[in-house]
């Protein structure tokens, strides 16, 4: 029990870290495409490492896989997100170079 | 256990606060929308970690949805705000 | 491969997912049949069983190299910006996918976002435009082993496959 209850708190300071890096991206990053690198990547690293925590210590087995689905779903989620943004950012910058009238 | 994830949920709401001062500051809408990204993987981790720590099961519910409507605001901004050209896919 | 194993692999995946969300809380189970029966029905309406399957055993070997890369991926970005110096290097490249419509390229265009140092901008026919993070990398070595491992998820032959992209150029 001590062991897993280490393991735990290992998991859930690793998943720590990679959360504050993240944070670290979006001030250190000046373009909005490499801070979608840094938060889609190093957060979602974060997020699997305090799921990772959480599952070892979960009341049954229902609740893991309740516990996964919802990691599943954030990370189709997050590739979503990001590629959306990013596709978003792009058309902008075209739009941009172009001249067009669009000023949205 | 329950400290430390009291703790962990402490760090993260931090880590949430001061990416959103980041994001506050912008400078294009499209940087703004990375605030709902943010809720998606951190905020989504913040109630995971809660639901363990206050013995909230539903907590888990709030996080599954958080994390679909993280994607939903996101379409609604890129074919809204931003109008992608679907013509050109 | 039949449509009836197709819409039964439905049918358990979804009970499955019915299962998790109520945390194995069995006095909800006659909504989640009724649930599972029309979510079933609607996926066949707007997904019917394509030619091109996902293979389960594949499958599960490629979630393993995604886990496996994306840890990869999480780490390396975290070494850039923890280096003073913040080594990147970004800017677009462009590939010309070998993979057929549909399921394939999207599931290789969402996977690639996670994966070290790629983004994808966007998917347009064939073409995929990835932003990456440092374009010294072997960015596209690394974009066509994912291409193969995502053919071999769909049981694909990589021959065949790169033939293919032999005419497309």
């Amino acid at each position: 029990m001590q062991l897993v209850q280490f393991l735990q708190v290992l998991l859930l300071a690793a998943g720590c870290v990679f959360f504050a890096i993240g944070t670290l991206g979006l001030f250190r990053f000046s373009e909005t495409l490499t801070r979608i690198h840094a938060l889609t990547k190093v957060d979602n690293l974060g997020l699997g490492f305090i799921v990772l925590a959480l599952l070892l210590g979960v009341a049954s087995l229902a609740v893991a896989m309740k516990v996964i689905l919802i990691w599943v779903v954030a990370l189709a989620a997050s590739a979503t997100s990001a590629h959306l943004i990013a596709r978003a950012v792009r058309s902008q910058d075209r739009a941009g170079t172009r001249g067009s009238e669009r000023n949205d | 256990m329950t400290l430390v994830f009291n703790a962990v949920a402490a760090f993260l709401l931090l880590t949430l606060l001061v990416a959103l001062e980041r994001i506050w500051l912008g400078p294009t809408a499209s940087d703004r929308m990375l605030a709902s990204q943010l809720f998606g993987t951190t905020g989504v981790a913040l109630l995971l970690v809660l639901a363990e720590a206050q013995a909230a099961p539903s907590l888990r519910d709030v996080a599954l949805v958080l994390a679909l409507l993280s994607v939903l605001a996101i379409v609604g901004f890129v074919t809204r705000v931003v109008r992608i050209d679907r013509r050109e896919s | 491969m039949s449509a009836v194993t197709t819409i039964s692999a439905r049918i358990g995946l979804l009970l499955l997912v019915w299962w998790a969300l109520t945390e194995g809380d069995s006095s909800g189970i006659g909504f989640g049949l009724v649930v599972t029966a029309l979510a079933t029905v609607i996926s066949l309406r707007l997904f019917p069983p394509a030619k091109v399957r996902i293979r389960p055993f594949p499958f599960l070997l490629f979630m393993l190299f995604f886990i496996g890369r994306s840890v990869v991926a999480g780490i390396d970005v975290s070494r850039r910006l923890l280096s003073p110096s913040l080594p990147v290097n970004p800017g677009y490249l462009t590939f010309y996918l070998s993979l057929p419509e549909g399921g394939p390229r999207w599931l290789l265009a969402n996977t690639l976002s996670l994966m070290p140092g790629t983004l994808s901008v966007s998917l347009d026919g064939e073409r995929l435009d990835l932003h990456c993070l440092d374009t010294r990398e072997p960015v596209e070595a690394d974009v066509r082993l994912v291409e193969q491992k995502v053919a071999q998820v769909f049981g694909l032959s990589p021959n065949n496959h790169f033939r293919q992209e032999g005419s497309q150029q």
